[in-house]
């Protein structure tokens, strides 16, 4: 029996009282019911010490306390000891979220309904919380600029200064047909004031978040059922899905933004935010009251909306992914593993549309089309196939569906040409309704009728797909005939300048459209995966299917956008095929890079070749591959690629392996046994690797087993019959994509902590077992006193031993050995849909994250301190980059098929010509290429800016930097996430 | 075969030459400046250095030492009179604080280790620098390097101090070297005397000889100047460099800013800072003084190299 103890008393009467506020007060009473009737659920609390149990019951309108946790409680929150109850009593819910990442908090079960009880907290809280979050707020600010408080408006300048001076192209690429100079030296954002405009708008806007969407989407499962229809019959879940998206596309608000050249919005609101209550949009009901307050990212959200979603949510809470799972699992020990966010984190559980789709099938061929082969398909059948008949039935719809919308654009397009006064404009809007009544059913005509098309398509995707990662991948490739056929029709110098500054136009329109809406992110996600936004990988370059040079005049107007707008979405990817992209091409990406700092990210296709081709054996289709997401590789428009579906934290292996199957940030024994240091169970390096390795594979076993689970919700809860008609395979095959209807079928994993684990595992092998310079015990020993004992050795395992990225190929060949186990851990695995999973060494923002969540490691990290990111070499490996770029060049990439990051921070001289910057860029680039190298991408920028931009946030809005894949802005970043990004490893130009 | 001692072989250099370099500094130097920025490649023989701030206080040295060289008391840490460089002390400390200076190498060594580079000197028309220290005080080994480079398709460069036999280093070096970054910096052979240890007659003279046979199609050379406050940068010094140039129809030089890293550097070794190094030897040089210099120049038609 425990021994209860004054803190359970505590609790049970503030249960108490929160329920009696409830139960008597109608004006929060009102808050227990939704259009489905009373929200019924139940969360327990406990102290893991036993001192505390109590738990809250909502039913039928009522709260009442129970002094035990009833065993279908839906939610726990476990408090690791009464100290971190009592803290929790007096924290803003942002540090509380903090005690919950760093395990001191564990929560179990449904976290829609800890949501829920944490919004009910807040009505109570009302002002105080709000006052709680100010000072917070003003506190994080402060706490900010005194970190490194430096205050030089100079640095600001300089960065604007990049803009200016601007090379001029001195070869022109075979594919380029129009451009005199392809670098467009001429243009800057000046030339184009609606740009400029819409531009400043992005930045200054704050974000709000949108009900359009997860409104219209309930009221049609409300009226017509979710696992069953309204006379009682099981849906088809294609079906379901098919029927709703119709009905959500015919009454989205067909907006045109003024000024814009591209029909349609995601959002009604200025800049909306996206909510998905069909996935992981519950994880916001907590922050209803407060989010508007919060530190980082805050998004405004109307009373009204608040209310909507505080109605809705409860009919998804029990239909997530999550809730699925356990529901359908019994609460399996893979999905419990994967919340305490510590070893490994699913990412199905928000999306599954990381890859590339056929967008060249909506734009050339168009809708009606697509339609017509369906019902070939359909014509084709036997009578028995209702499945297919369904599925196919299904696709159909979303296709129509999307029509309507594009037939409501055209109508709004009519109405406001029909208003403007203005001549100019008027013409525009008559040219849109013109635009809208024919794509995307149509093939488009014109390159304006090509991005109008790509994009209504694309919004449709959005509508139902979480807009994470889905990319429109090779944009060059898709709008270069347009803009070729068009510019050859004209015959004036004059009439051409005009086209081309119009078709810049329409690409930075683009641009921004795609950047206006952001993703939801509940503040977990803003320290996890900080910054990130849609990941909307736009890829140029490389080759065509048939092996010839893919850089065209289109290659180049994309490259100027993206230096002109410096957004952190799209997220740009270049392709380099060596012996056949040109180095004025190459020097263009890095000049890119430079203006923005942070893009281009930029890939070798020799080497991505290489590592994809296990997984397939089409020369065509491997060369037509593009960038999802971060950087991963999809075969576009064929493969249902799911790039980012689940993330393992190598270090935990590494910590279970030093104690036997046990995680003592988790203090969990959750591993097998696999040998006690102290014990003297490791007598060679070998007997520890086969420890470390069995416990990677347990936990790569569990993510993968999950993320199965995962799919297999997914299949039912929310198959894509939209996304599923612009993968080739899905029609011909009468399958959603969701249940394995594409040519490829893979699932992508990225695993952190390369060089940490690396570096430790070096460590081991050189001074305990090769040299014999220390015992294991007292290696273990100093690792779990975080080096604090013991300087000397902390000293000897950095400078003693050689790290990865310094040259030694020792510690490259245990690269090699890592990531080849890894690699071989998932390939003894399927997925859901029958495929394989890819391998990626890549990190996102989590090297930060799991490294607050691991302990001091033997390569002397200390406790809590980030790893190096993606496949990077550790700050400390050299101070020769050159030896850094060798290493990470001679990763073997048959390991790596959902590629890797390798992220290094180059520091212009202040005296730098920018052809000098340039040059030297192009050569590191152009080197590790031919070294071997996959993936490269640099933050061109000096730590005393970043330091100023940290201090100083309001002279950086616009200040983009690459985290691990992605690109995000730097001052909206946690603050880990902006120290690790300034002790990043950095070297002169 | 035959060695050398060579300090550092350093990797992606951006400031030694163009393009991505590698650079082997050479130990040894037949003048003593004394603002000498690289004071390790002075002495011809192995050091030792020990720099307090890599120094987690183990004191696992002081238990290795049998000359009793080490203590605490003392301000250098090593007391190099007692200290017979058995290196027993740097084996074993974990932190690198102490440290060996100079190591002896032999050509294919040295080739080996930078070839490594050469895809980077490919792809940025870069190459190899030989700096010291002075490169040419072992004319038959740097000759010998720079062959077996040149061999290789690697383009070389040397940053000499001027003072050496000319017949040796034309019919030793010469053939194989693709620039020459030639120092001249006092004009004034007795204040050259005074500062940087010899009168500059040999230094002026292979100067000449060397830049007539680059306007006759020869290998090229770049005359530079660091700029030492009140030593080199004085208006008469500079004019008289400049005179030099017009008589020899220089159309380019590259001056240095000077700044006072050397000093760190002196005290690892042991070596006292000279009294000199206080005031403006201890700081930075204002841009307005290098403008200053500069616009000598520049007023001249004589063009800067960045
Ligand atoms: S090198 Fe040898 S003699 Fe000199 S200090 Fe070290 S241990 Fe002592
Ligand atoms: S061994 Fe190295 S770190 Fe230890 S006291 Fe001596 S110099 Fe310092």
């Amino acid at each position: 029996m425990h021994s209860r103890n004054h803190m359970n008393i505590f609790t049970h009467l503030a249960l108490r009282l929160m329920a009696a506020q409830f139960n008597f007060r109608p004006s929060l009473n009102k808050h227990l019911k939704s259009a489905d009737g009373w929200t019924n659920f139940s969360i327990g609390l406990k102290t893991e010490t036993g001192t505390m149990e109590q738990a809250i019951v909502f039913q039928n309108g009522h709260a009442r306390v129970l002094k035990y946790i009833p065993e279908k409680a839906d939610a726990v929150m476990r408090f690791i000891n009464d100290d971190i109850l009592k803290e929790t009593v007096r924290i803003t819910p942002n540090e509380m979220l903090n005690l919950i990442l760093k395990n001191k908090i564990i929560l179990d079960g449904n976290m829609a309904y800890l949501g829920a009880f944490n919004f009910y907290i807040s009505l109570i809280m009302g002002r105080r919380y709000q006052r709680m979050l100010d000072k917070a707020n003003l506190l994080e600010i402060k706490s900010r600029k005194e970190e490194y408080g430096i205050n030089d408006p100079g640095f600001a300048k300089e960065l604007d200064k990049r803009k200016e001076s601007r090379l001029k192209a001195d070869t022109i690429d075979a594919g380029v047909k129009c451009l005199e100079d392809p670098y467009l030296s001429e243009y800057s954002i000046e030339a184009f004031p609606r740009i400029k405009m819409r531009h400043e708008k992005h930045f200054n806007a704050t974000p709000e978040i949108s009900s359009e969407r997860p409104v219209l989407l309930t009221q049609w499962y409300r009226r017509h059922g979710f696992e069953k229809d309204s006379d009682g019959n099981p849906w088809t879940p294609e079906l379901r899905q098919a029927y709703a998206f119709k009905y959500l596309m015919k009454n989205k608000k067909p907006v045109i933004r003024k000024d814009s050249i591209i029909a349609g919005t995601t959002c009604p609101e200025e800049v909306g935010v996206l909510v998905y209550p069909d996935t992981s949009g519950t994880l916001i009901w907590g922050e209803l009251g407060s989010i508007s307050k919060r530190v980082l990212t805050p998004c405004n959200i109307s009373k009204e909306t608040a209310g909507q979603l505080h109605d809705i949510f409860p009919f998804w809470a029990k239909r997530t992914t999550r809730a699925w799972i356990s529901e359908n699992h019994g609460y399996p020990f893979c999905q419990k593993i994967d919340e305490r966010s510590v070893a490994s984190f699913n990412f199905k559980t928000v999306s599954m549309s990381h890859t590339v789709p056929d967008l060249p099938r909506f734009v050339n061929d168009g809708t009606l089309a697509i339609i017509e082969e369906v019902q070939q398909q359909i014509k084709a059948l036997a009578p028995e196939e209702s499945d297919k008949r369904n599925t196919l039935t299904s696709m159909m719809l979303c296709l129509e569906g999307l029509n309507a919308y594009a037939a409501n654009l055209a109508k709004e397009a009519k109405t406001l040409a029909d208003k403007e006064t203005d001549p100019q404009r008027k013409e525009e809007l008559n040219r849109l309704y013109q635009t809208c009544s024919h794509v995307p059913a149509n093939p488009a005509r014109t390159l304006d009728e090509a991005v109008n098309a790509a994009w209504i398509s694309w919004i449709g995707l959005l509508m139902e797909n979480t807009n994470v990662s889905l990319s429109p991948g090779r944009l060059d490739q898709l709008f270069q005939p347009f803009f070729e056929k068009e510019m050859g029709s004209l015959s004036t110098g004059d009439e051409k300048k005009q086209y081309l500054e119009h078709v810049i136009e329409l690409i930075s329109c683009y641009f921004l459209r795609n950047a206006e809406h952001h993703n939801l992110v509940p503040d977990v996600a803003n320290y996890l995966f900080g910054g990130s936004q849609s990941e909307t990988a736009i890829t140029v370059g490389g080759v065509t299917p048939d092996g010839k040079d893919a850089v065209n005049d289109m290659t180049y107007i994309i490259l100027k956008v993206t230096e002109m707008l410096s957004l952190n979405d799209p997220n740009m990817n270049a392709r380099f095929k060596l012996g056949v992209n040109s180095d004025t091409y190459l020097k263009r990406l890095c000049e890119v890079n430079y203006v923005t700092v942070a893009t281009p990210s930029m890939h070798n296709d020799d080497a991505v070749m290489e590592a994809f081709s296990q997984n397939s054996d089409k020369i065509e289709d491997l060369r037509d591959w593009a960038s999802t997401g971060c950087v991963e590789i999809t075969l576009s428009g064929k493969h249902m690629s799911h790039t980012g579906a689940t993330s393992v934290n190598m270090v935990a292996g590494l910590e279970m392996a030093l104690n036997n199957g046990y995680h003592p940030l988790m203090n969990w024994h959750l591993g097998p046994k696999t040998g006690v240091v102290a014990n003297g169970d490791f007598k060679t390096f070998d007997d520890f690797f086969v420890a470390f390795a069995a416990q990677q594979k347990f936990i790569i076993d569990n993510t993968v087993e999950l993320n199965n689970m995962a799919a297999e919700a997914y299949a039912y809860l929310r198959p894509t019959p939209l996304l599923s008609t612009c993968i080739k395979g899905a029609v011909q095959n009468a399958t959603d994509v969701t249940k394995g209807g594409a040519v490829y079928n893979t699932s992508g994993s990225f695993n952190i902590g390369l060089s940490d684990v690396v570096d430790s595992l070096m460590v081991i092998k050189k001074l305990v077992f090769d040299e014999k310079r220390i015992t294991f015990e007292a290696l273990k020993d100093a690792i779990d006193s975080n080096f604090e004992n013991d300087p000397s050795l902390h000293a000897m395992v950095h400078k003693k031993v050689p790290r990865f990225g310094s040259g030694s190929a020792e510690a490259v060949d245990m690269a090699n050995k890592l990531t080849g186990l890894i690699h071989g851990c998932y390939k003894s695995t399927k997925n859901f849909r029958g495929g394989d999973y890819t391998v990626g060494f890549w990190s996102v923002a989590q090297h930060v994250a799991y490294g607050t969540l691991s302990g001091a490691l033997p390569s002397g990290r200390l406790a809590g301190r980030p790893f190096a990111p993606g496949a990077t070499p550790d700050p400390s490996a050299s101070k020769n980059f050159l030896d850094n770029i060798r290493d990470v060049a001679q990763l073997n990439p048959h390991h790596m098929d959902n590629n890797i990051a390798f992220n290094v921070k180059l520091v212009p001289g202040p005296d730098d010509s920018r052809e000098k910057i340039v040059n030297t860029m192009f050569s590191y680039v152009k080197t590790y290429f031919e070294q071997g190298g996959m993936q490269i991408q640099f933050n061109v920028i000096h730590s005393d800016v970043l330091k100023d931009a940290m201090a100083n946030p309001e002279n950086y809005q616009n200040l983009l930097v690459r985290i691990s894949g992605y690109n995000a802005y730097f001052v909206r970043l946690n603050k880990e996430m902006q120290i690790e990004l300034i002790e990043r490893a950095k070297y002169g130009l | 075969m035959k060695k050398t001692l060579i300090l550092e072989l350093k990797g992606n250099s951006l400031d030694d030459g163009p393009g991505i370099r590698s650079v082997v500094f050479f130990k040894g130097c037949p003048l003593s400046c004394i603002w000498c920025h690289n004071p390790e490649s002075k002495k011809t023989g192995v050091e030792i250095s020990f720099e307090p701030n890599e120094c987690v206080g183990c004191n696992t040295c002081l238990g290795t030492c049998t000359k009793n060289a080490l203590s605490k008391e003392n301000p250098f840490f090593i007391d190099r009179t007692l200290c017979n460089l058995c290196f027993e002390c740097v084996t074993n400390c974990p932190s690198n604080a102490l440290e060996r200076v100079g190591h002896e190498m032999n050509v294919p060594e040295i080739v080996e280790t930078v070839l490594k580079d050469k895809p980077f000197f490919d792809t940025s028309k870069g190459g190899v620098t030989f700096s010291g220290g002075e490169p040419t005080l072992d004319m038959d080994f740097l000759g010998k390097t720079a062959k077996a480079l040149k061999e290789n398709g690697v383009h070389v460069l040397i940053e000499t101090c001027g003072q050496f036999n000319y017949e040796k280093f034309n019919e030793l070096v010469y053939p194989h070297v693709d620039l020459i970054y030639f120092d001249i910096k006092i004009m004034d052979s007795s204040h050259h005397k005074k500062y940087c240890g010899l009168p500059n007659k040999t230094i002026l003279e292979n100067f000449r000889t060397l830049y007539r046979r680059y306007l006759d199609g020869g290998t090229e050379v770049l005359p530079r100047t660091p700029l030492i406050p009140d030593i080199t940068d004085t208006k008469e010094n500079l004019l008289a460099i400049v005179s030099l140039y017009k008589e020899e129809q220089v159309k380019k030089t590259q001056l240095m800013a000077y700044h006072p890293l050397w000093r760190d550097k002196n005290l690892k070794l042991g070596i006292s800072l000279p009294s000199t190094s206080e005031g403006k030897m201890g700081e930075w040089m204002a841009t307005e003084r290098t403008k200053a210099c500069e616009k000598i120049f520049t007023d001249a038609g004589i063009a800067l190299e960045p």
